[in-house]
């Protein structure tokens, strides 16, 4: 299962990282359950069972009855990828920790709540494709100046500028390091367009940063 | 029988330990060493740790503790191997908090690849059991994914082991006193039977979303009786009938060192 994939051991995504998320979700996130705006990175977990290539099918996900899902939808990141041992860096020196740059597209039920771990929406089999290469760090001379596109079926769908992050890519470097320690070919998924494009099966998804690459894949079900 | 993972004589090894607590490496040579002698160094037992998935409010009377109501479906959240260390090692307590507890767990280890299982079939899927401290730093809980990776996901804070015992050799895993003793005073003590989602459940529930694959872990959540942890402090979870697991903590300076 793990030879199947670009990821080595972990692949951490950084939600609510969108500023215009941020803002027009202030007053929800000033209620319950949330009762205040996030302090810090909203990080969650694409684990092993997801991971998957430039290509591959995406599964369409089945709910607890065995009946496929009315929805779902896609995001896709920036994939920064680990290239050292990372262990409490500063933000100065957190990008001479990156081996390179790939893209991750996080497929999952529509995002409602942000309050428990989404487990039911994001943990679906395949839903994390990463690719379609990694791309050294060198290339890249700014990575927060990079654009994530996202295309259904040849049309676009979504543009997010990584300038539009609340959170830059070397203070989630820094940040996430001072709570666990990052290991080479684990990759962190910076960040994704506050709004999620809905897909239905058989769409076939591109997600295309300049420099990077485009990954593709195909929702099953059809 | 169990099995567990360890460094002796400067090699790394898989051992097995029989009812007579003797111990075989997988190659079959037998190791003239005592359980509890200083010259083993227990590793997570766990040899390929995959995906780890922890409970919360897993036990009524934990839930009662924490002021929530108790959950109507599991509250699960992940983690991953950097978390992991093993008996008789060291955990850390981050600087500047106030509340840092242990949580004594029973853990169930998958054992082979499956989806949608179904609950009767659920342990032909678990190799076998363990116990884990899945210690949490209450102070940086946030109200978004909760509980958060800054809580949940830090280095060295799940101790596990020292040993997985096999399915068969534990008659009934829904009734198991589990107690944790602080510096050789019992500050939790409670039963596997008042889980509210046991092993068989939760490997249905979580198998209806993903495949499990052998060295996932499920840690089953923790009874109330939760205490804060200070450096100095010696905490050791044990689960009759399946192991106890001892754990150091120690500052943040003195956990990290050089990278402090």
């Amino acid at each position: 299962m793990t030879a199947n994939t670009l990821v080595h051991s972990k692949l951490v995504c950084v939600a609510l990282n969108d500023k215009s998320q941020l803002a027009a979700l202030e007053g929800t996130f000033n209620e319950a359950p949330y009762k205040k705006p996030p302090t810090q990175p909203v990080l969650y977990y694409k684990p092993r069972n997801t991971w998957s290539l430039d290509g591959a099918e995406v599964e369409w996900a089945k709910d607890f009855e065995g009946n496929d899902v009315r929805a779902m939808a896609v995001g896709a990141s920036l994939g920064v990828v680990i290239g050292r041992e990372t262990c409490r860096v500063s933000q100065a020196e957190a990008l001479d920790y990156v081996r390179g740059y790939t893209i991750v597209s996080d497929f999952s039920l529509p995002e409602e709540n942000y309050f428990r771990p989404d487990i039911k929406g994001k943990c679906l089999d395949t839903s994390a494709p990463v690719g379609p290469e990694v791309v050294p760090a060198d290339t890249i001379a700014n990575p927060n100046a990079l654009t994530v596109t996202i295309r259904v079926n040849d049309e676009q769908k979504s543009a997010f500028a990584l300038a539009d992050m609340q959170r830059s890519v070397a203070e989630l470097i820094s940040t996430i390091s001072w709570i666990m320690t990052l290991q080479p070919g684990e990759i962190i998924a910076v960040g994704f367009a506050g709004d999620r494009v809905p897909v239905t099966r058989g769409d076939r998804v591109e997600a295309t940063i300049e420099g990077v690459g485009t990954l593709s894949n195909t929702l099953g079900g059809a | 029988m169990r099995h567990a993972r360890i460094i002796f004589d400067g090699r790394e090894l898989d051992i097995d330990i029989d009812t007579n607590d003797r111990i075989t490496t997988t190659d079959g040579e037998v190791l003239d060493v005592t359980l509890d002698s200083d010259d083993i160094t227990w590793l997570p037992p766990v040899k390929e740790p995959g995906t780890i998935f922890a409970l919360g409010l897993n036990y009524a009377d934990h839930a009662t503790e924490l002021a929530f109501e108790p959950p109507k479906e599991p509250l699960v959240f992940i983690k991953h191997a950097n978390t992991l260390t093993g008996h008789k090692q060291v955990s850390y307590r981050p600087d500047n908090i106030e509340f840092q507890h242990y949580e004594c767990e029973l853990v169930a280890v998958i054992g082979k690849a499956g989806k949608n299982i179904k609950r009767e079939d659920a342990m032909d899927y678990v190799a076998g059991y363990t116990v884990c401290n899945d210690f949490a730093i209450r102070d940086y809980l946030e109200n978004y994914y909760r509980p958060n990776l800054r809580v949940k996901s830090r280095d060295s804070l799940l101790p596990m082991g020292p040993w997985i015992v096999d399915c068969k050799d534990v008659a009934n895993a829904n009734n198991l006193r589990l107690t944790t003793e602080v510096n050789g005073k019992i500050t939790q003590d409670g039963s596997t039977s008042d889980m509210i989602f046991d092993v068989p459940f939760l490997v249905e529930y979580l198998s209806k979303i993903m495949t499990l694959n052998p060295g996932d872990m499920i840690a089953t959540g923790t009874p109330h009786g939760v205490a804060d942890m200070q450096p100095g402090d010696t905490v050791i979870c044990t689960i009759e009938n399946i192991c106890s697991l001892e754990t150091h903590i120690v500052s943040e300076k003195e956990y990290y060192g050089d990278k402090y």
